[in-house]
């Protein structure tokens, strides 16, 4: 069939060249030929007309020029379980040396970003500290030892070379040692086990900065085992502390707090609460938050407590040795009537190192039949396993050239012994030292070999914090360096093929499958284990139990009268009472020097992350720096103010430090914090402070950590400005801190809600409130069970990725923090020298309190700042210009203004701000340019993910959606947030609780913050009078 | 035409109408003086500084002053505020008493709105300059825009700030420029240089002299006088807003508005005088800035520094009497707290000294008048620094409470305000008439001593040589 021929105009129907050739131009005609060929006949619009289009298409055709491209490349194998921009989280165990939590990491495209409590674990299930929340800075530190260094070059060097020198010292008869910090590891405990196996005269001496050497030793002197028990300070009713800063950095802060805060929150149905006495040297952290405080030279702690054990002997029938020192009001008579009433619901811990005064504290817990209800020895803690007397002898082996190879992993002597030139001279003899670390530090300078080992988030590992109780460490990114793991060196020492992950597996498979009943499969159990991140069998195993130990009362139930004859045998410590009575009978007039933690610093094996350096302390609300903790009174005698500098001269110490006038210091008492004047150490902790562990004093093998006799003296004309984030200290009898006795708690929640039910009568508003449709965001914190530990701090800047600022801009009082905790001092008004000497401490979280009636929004010229649907006060960083206004306008001044380019390197050297570095920020948050305001956002990037998450599932959204990552990792759990919108939410019982109330309400500017009154457990007598 | 015999002449020395405009003109035709070089180059020095420090802002961040997360503003808006309030007594002179018939505002009105012209073109500036990001500040204006509904926020008083500001500017620089026309005329006639002349026939708008151009010229003056007379008040108003409308103790205050145009019209008069007494020494203009122009001038110091102090005493008052404990606190941080010294500074430069004009042998004496009116400066500057600095650092919160300590950077710009402005006012009295010559041509007849004495030398008065401006006042001689 011929096909019928369309045409469109004559030339097409008849083939016409010309028209073809034109029809083959995209164009009808080329304005600029035609004009050219024109021969002069265009016209003045011809030209205008070309020249016009010429202008506009280039314009058009530039500004559709290129920007530079940066390639993000795609996965040529994606892995399984990675997608774009959906985190995963796995569980893992963050132990470094000194805290314990287990943790689960969110991992973004292959990269952690943050670290988080596992709520799975029944040990810290709920908090995590700020030092936990800062490590996964450490594993992006530039700092890092990359490569061996020193004797080996390379790996295959230090392997062989290690084997052979081990194999001929071995075969020589000589020592081995590795020494270590705490080994929680189960399998590396075996691990090292079977490395001595292979190698003999090998010896293992666990080394730790702050040991609880005491606590085994007194418990090894009078059950015949070295633990550490277990405390549970839930189940105590009365909890005296003597120097134990048990919230803050003794032995399991994050598990002692989350015990601690059951009982210390009252309720109109439930208004009971513990009590707690604190009696220590140093304001810390947990003596900020007893119910009764009592000021305490370190250098008679062991008079005290002696005293303490007499009262409670006398009560109980035993023998009474005399030679205690009763603290001021015959207190501690009153205390052992108070615990006397609460046996079996009290626990009396102390700090001391000493084993002789812990032997006393031992006495007084099992007269008061504590063993086995508030502490227990036979589901041991195996946080602190080293003794000093073991490292003091090998160090003394080491002098005498004993020792011929030596490793030191996990653990810092060079810095943190407290005879730093002994310990110098002694590894000089050591003709074989190999320090394995993630960064080089004072002690792998010292040895002849330094070899890189992997960062806790790149390894496998397991962890057993309490007996019964497991958890698993996986790694989370592949090692960025050329690193590897310690257990795998060890592995290829003892010339096994096996690698670690794989002798792990099998630890577990063979020792721990064998006590559940859950899985039938040994695989099955281990991939479990693994995704759950803990194993709890809530039992010691079959090995541990043998060992077990009946602690028996000292006495049966009887009364005090009638156990005259049935006297408790306590004869043996006798002898013990005499050395503490003469050592720590104390002279008038001398002055200690107390050695402290900062909750921040701890024992400085962190000192390279600057988010820990740039936590403010919780106490003195300083950063950057370790200083000298004055008492009132040495201030007065010396004229010193906070910002002088002192000369504090003592056994092997000699150094001046700046001044911090700190209330609650003991009056003869200088305090100084550790872990500060690392020298070898990265840009962020290098050059600050001054190492303050060779003030230390060892009496009898143990570092008691403080010195007694030292000497103060003010150098005169020097001052040196402490980059200081409060300085103010008092509330100046504002309505911002709520808080009252627990004797007036009901009658004071009473008046309070009649006082806020009659400020919102009166409430007038000028803009039109927001309707709350949907969600309404808020969050509530309680002033009780906030212990002011700042762990948010920290996990609030890994979230939102706030820079650090630096000393400089502190000093300026500029800090970008976006949460901070206000601490504010109060004593009995009519006693100013009491509030010097030994003020109440109340702590109060505050960020931005998402105002309903915000003072900023209404402020703002550009609407940089706007109220959401959903109650969230919202900062638009791309619109703000920065005129500062709406910081200025707010009442709770919780806005933060980024004053220079914090992202710039050259300034900011300490800030992680290379590719590597770069690699921890969040990517769901903005980094924030020069010039624009930030603040609190309630997290709003997780609000999304939750409610992003509850939609793909279809459910309504609950509050385990959505938590803040400060509400997430409170160890007290103080903070909780949600949706007051939502009737079952634990925020809205919060909302209508009678403790409840708003910072400023009388503002009106409708906080979406709510705190609850802070109560303090006070005897009898003094709540009557107030 | 009736003058009081009480009132003392406007115009001295006997002038007739050809040396009113030879003495006024005289610094435009002649060479710079040795002491309008050595000021010029100081001042340019130290404009030249402020150029600096501010680039450096610029470059570095506000990070560059000694601001901090409590203390958001500090020189920055204190020097906006002060030159605000300089920039008030200009348009007060030539408007406010304009209305009122104020005859002895002819001889300093000009210098007074050039003055308003210069501290407002330096207000204007801080906006910007305290911006974190400046390069953004045209978001400030409601631009139609592609960021969807994006728009500025007409609820905050910083908007608010930029409309009075602007608007205030705009009509100033009209009421000053329509004012000096006739005179630039004057000026155009006379000059010799080509380039010169080109430039002043061009600024004198073709300015005839005719009655119709005075006729226009008059209603032109008046309305804009209309114009401008809310503008005096609201400007200073609406400044006052920033703090007025916020939450900060010591900022949230309903007295703010009246207290703040009282101490723009007090400071505005303090910078006049300091201006005035120096110019008619130093351009030999005595005898049309007369002791009695000057003693005028520090009665209103006197009347408005009793304002403020009235002020002053009314806000320590209700702090007091409100019974609000925060309120109470942030007044006595004020004259008690660490910045005590800036309060007191304030209130003695403010209210006390100025009570020296009660004396009239003060009052008409140049020397005291000039270092009072520093003392005023001074005084106004600080009473910024204390309502805006001393409220901030200790607000509700005392956990943030904090002390504030200038860098160098912004002791620098504040300084170099001061050159910049006398730089411009310099340039000023060497190229534009500095007193109105058309309108003390005008109060002539009324208040020269040359027509009070008409009697006595009838002959000094050539009425053939001299051009008689035709004014409202010779027009209809009643509303005189």
């Amino acid at each position: 069939m011929k096909s019928k021929k369309y045409w469109t105009q004559k030339e097409d129907l008849l083939d016409d060249p010309k028209f073809r050739e034109q029809q083959q131009k995209e164009f009808a005609e080329d304005p600029f030929e035609a004009m050219l060929q024109d021969n002069g006949n265009s016209s003045r619009r011809d030209f205008l007309r070309v020249f016009g289009f010429t202008l506009g298409a280039s314009a058009v055709l530039a500004a559709c020029s290129k920007t530079p491209v940066k390639y993000a490349l795609p996965y040529t194998n994606k892995p399984a379980d990675v997608n774009p921009s959906v985190p995963n989280y796995y569980a893992s165990t963050f132990y470094d040396g000194s805290e314990y939590s287990s943790v689960l990491v969110k991992v973004r495209e292959g990269r952690p970003i943050f670290v988080e409590t596992n709520p799975s674990s029944s040990v810290t299930g709920g908090g995590l500290s700020a030092r936990g929340a800062a490590s996964v800075l450490d594993l992006y530190d530039g700092f890092r030892l990359k490569a061996p260094v020193g004797a080996f070059k390379t790996w295959d060097d230090s392997l062989s070379g290690l084997s052979r020198t081990l194999k001929s010292i071995s075969e020589k008869g000589g020592n081995i040692r590795i020494v270590t910090g705490t080994v929680l590891s189960p399998s590396t405990r075996q691990l090292i086990g079977e490395f001595a196996d292979a190698y003999k005269g090998t010896r293992h001496v666990t080394y730790e900065a702050a040991s609880a050497s005491g606590i085994l030793l007194a418990h090894e002197a009078e059950f015949g085992k070295r633990a550490l028990p277990r405390y549970h300070f839930d189940k105590a009713q009365v909890i005296v502390g003597f120097n134990a800063d048990f919230l803050g950095t003794w032995v399991s802060p994050v598990e002692f707090t989350k015990q601690y805060v059951t009982n210390r929150a009252p309720s109109k149905d439930n208004p009971k609460m513990s009590r707690h006495i604190q009696v220590e040297s140093m304001m810390s952290l947990t003596g900020a938050n007893a119910d009764d405080r009592l000021p305490m030279k370190a250098s008679m702690e062991g008079a005290h407590i002696l005293e303490l054990h007499d009262h409670i002997a006398r009560k109980a029938g035993a023998a009474v040795f005399g030679g205690g020192k009763e603290l001021p009001g015959n207190y501690l008579a009153k205390l052992a009537t108070e615990l006397w009433a609460a046996q079996g619901k009290s626990l009396v811990v102390s700090g001391s190192n000493d084993p002789q005064v812990q032997r006393l504290v031992v006495a007084i817990n099992r007269m008061l039949q504590n063993y086995g209800q508030t502490l227990n020895i036979n589901t041991p803690s195996y946080l602190r396993q080293g003794v000093d007397k073991e490292f003091q002898e090998l160090v003394r082996e080491m002098e005498t050239g004993k020792v011929d190879a030596v490793f030191f992993y996990d653990c810092n002597p060079a810095y943190s012994y407290s005879l730093p030139v002994q310990f110098e001279n002694a590894l000089k003899k050591v003709p074989h030292s190999v320090a394995f670390v993630t960064a080089e530090t004072e002690t792998s300078r010292l040895c002849k070999a330094a070899l890189p080992v992997n960062h806790w988030l790149e390894s496998w590992g397991d962890a057993q914090p309490h007996a019964g109780h497991y958890s698993l460490i996986q790694p989370c990114i592949s090692t960025l360096y050329d690193t590897r793991q310690f257990q795998d060196i060890l592995l290829a020492l003892v010339g096994r093929e096996q690698n670690y992950y794989g002798y792990l597996q099998q630890y577990w498979k063979t020792t721990l499958f064998a006590t559940q009943k859950e899985f039938a499969s040994a695989d099955k159990f281990w991939v479990k284990a693994l995704e759950r991140g803990v194993y709890e069998i809530g039992r010691p195993l079959a090995a541990e139990a043998a060992a077990e130990v009946v602690v028996a009362p000292v006495e049966e139930k009887v009364t005090p009268v009638a156990a005259a004859d049935k006297a408790p045998d306590n004869s043996s410590l006798r002898e013990v009472a005499a050395t503490v009575a003469a050592r720590y009978a104390g002279r008038g007039g001398d002055t200690d020097l107390y050695l402290y933690e900062k909750v921040g610093m701890g024992t400085g094996s962190q000192a390279n992350i600057p988010w820990l350096q740039e936590m403010p302390d919780p106490i003195t609300r300083a950063t950057w720096d370790n200083y000298a903790c004055v008492s009132y009174k040495i201030a007065k005698d010396l004229a010193l103010e906070t910002g002088d500098v002192v000369r504090i001269e003592g056994k092997g110490f000699n150094e001046t430090l700046p001044v911090i006038v700190q209330p609650g210091v003991q009056a003869e008492t200088v305090a100084v914090a550790v872990g500060y004047g690392r020298k070898v150490v990265g840009k962020a902790g290098m050059n600050i402070g001054k190492n303050a562990y060779p003030a230390g004093q060892v009496v009898a093998d143990s570092f008691l950590g403080f010195a007694t006799g030292v000497k103060i003296s003010k150098v005169e004309g020097e001052t040196y400005p402490l980059a200081i984030t409060q300085t103010h200290g008092t509330v100046m009898d504002r309505p911002i801190i709520r808080e009252t006795t627990l004797g007036n708690f009901l009658e004071y929640t009473k008046e309070l809600q009649h006082e806020r039910a009659v400020l919102k009568q009166h409430a007038v508003n000028l803009y039109p409130l927001h309707e709350r449709a949907g969600h309404n965001w808020a969050m509530a914190i309680d002033l009780n069970k906030c212990t002011g530990c700042g762990a948010c701090v920290v996990n609030c800047q890994s979230e939102n990725n706030i820079p650090v600022v630096g000393k400089d801009e502190i000093r300026r009082g500029r800090e970008l923090h976006w949460m901070r905790i206000d601490r504010y001092y109060s004593a009995d008004a009519n006693d100013p020298e009491l509030a010097q000497e030994n003020p109440e401490v109340v702590f109060q979280p505050m960020m931005c309190q998402h105002c309903d009636n915000a003072p900023c929004e209404n402020v703002c010229p550009v609407l940089a700042t706007v109220h959401s649907s959903e109650g969230l006060n919202q900062q638009a960083y791309n619109r703000c210009f920065g005129t500062r206004y709406c910081a200025n306008n707010c009442p709770y001044k919780v806005r933060r203004f980024n004053w220079l380019d914090y992202t710039e390197p050259k300034n900011f050297v300490y800030n992680p701000v290379d590719n590597i570095g770069r690699m921890v920020l969040n990517p769901d948050v903005t980094v924030r340019a020069r010039g624009v305001m930030e603040k609190c956002s309630f997290c709003v990037q997780r609000l999304q993910a939750g409610k992003l998450a509850a939609k793909a599932d279809g459910r309504k959204l609950q509050d385990s959606d959505i938590q803040t990552a400060c509400s997430k990792n409170c160890p007290a759990g103080a903070i909780v947030f949600g949706d007051v919108n939502d009737p079952d939410s634990a925020i809205s019982k919060y909302y209508n609780d009678e403790r409840t109330y708003f910072v400023l309400e009388e503002l009106k500017v409708l906080p979406s913050v709510a705190y609850k009154v802070k109560v303090r457990n006070k005897v009898k007598e003094e709540t009557a009078k107030a | 035409m009736f003058d009081s015999p009480i009132r003392e002449p406007l115009v001295t020395g006997k002038k007739t109408y050809g040396q009113v405009t030879e003495d006024i003109c005289r610094p435009i035709h002649t060479k710079p003086s040795k002491e309008w070089l050595a000021g010029f180059g100081l001042s340019s020095a130290i404009a030249g500084l402020f150029v600096l420090a501010v680039a450096y802002t610029f470059i570095t961040g506000i990070g560059a002053w000694g601001l901090n997360k409590t203390v958001g503003w500090a020189f920055d808006i204190t020097n906006f505020v002060f030159w605000i309030g300089i920039g008030h007594a200009g348009t007060l002179i030539s408007a406010i008493l304009l209305l009122f018939r104020q005859k002895w505002r002819t001889g300093v009105n000009r210098a007074a709105e050039a003055m308003t012209i210069f501290a407002v073109i330096i207000a204007l500036q801080f906006p910007l300059i305290h911006m974190g990001r400046p390069w953004l500040a045209y978001w400030i204006f409601p631009l139609p825009n592609f960021h969807g509904p994006l728009w500025v926020n007409f609820n905050s008083p910083l908007l608010w700030d930029v409309f009075a500001i602007s608007t205030y500017f705009t009509v100033s620089l009209l009421f000053w420029y329509i004012g000096l026309i006739p005179d630039f005329a004057t000026v155009r006639d006379r000059i010799k240089g080509k380039a010169a002349k080109a430039a002043y026939t061009a600024a004198s708008f073709g300015w005839v002299g005719s009655a119709k151009n005075w006729q226009r010229f008059e209603s032109v003056s008046l309305i804009l006088a209309g114009v401008a007379t809310p503008l005096v008040l609201s400007v200073h108003t609406i400044v006052s807003f920033d703090f007025a409308t916020s939450v900060i103790p010591g900022w949230h205050t309903t007295i703010f508005p009246p207290y703040f145009v009282a101490g723009a019209i007090f400071s505005g008069f303090g910078m006049v005088l300091t201006l005035m007494v120096v110019t008619r020494k130093v351009l030999s203009l005595e005898d049309y800035i007369t002791i009695g122009h000057l003693e005028a001038m520090a009665k209103v110091l006197l009347a408005t520094g009793m304002m403020v102090g009235l002020a002053y005493g009314t806000e320590m008052f209700i702090a007091f009497y409100s019974g609000n404990m925060y309120e109470k606190y942030a007044f006595a941080n004020r004259a008690f707290g660490p910045y005590w010294w800036s309060y007191w500074i304030m209130v003695s430069c403010n209210v006390l000294t100025p009570q020296l004009f009660w004396f009239k042998s003060i009052r008409r004496n140049p020397t005291v008048i000039f270092i009072m009116s520093l003392f005023v400066n001074v005084g106004m500057w600080f009473e910024r620094f204390v309502i805006i600095v001393t409220s901030l650092h200790r607000d509700f919160l005392p956990s943030s409470w904090i002390m504030y300590t200038p860098s160098i950077t912004e002791g620098a710009i504040m300084l170099g305000t001061f050159g910049v402005f006398f730089t411009l006012f310099l340039l000023f009295i060497r190229t534009f008439p500095v007193i109105a010559i058309a309108e003390v041509k005008s109060v002539m007849k009324s208040a020269s001593d040359t027509y009070r004495s008409q009697d006595e030398h009838p002959a000094t008065i050539d009425w053939q040589q001299q051009p008689v401006p035709v004014t409202q006042e010779n027009h209809h001689p009643a509303h005189a």
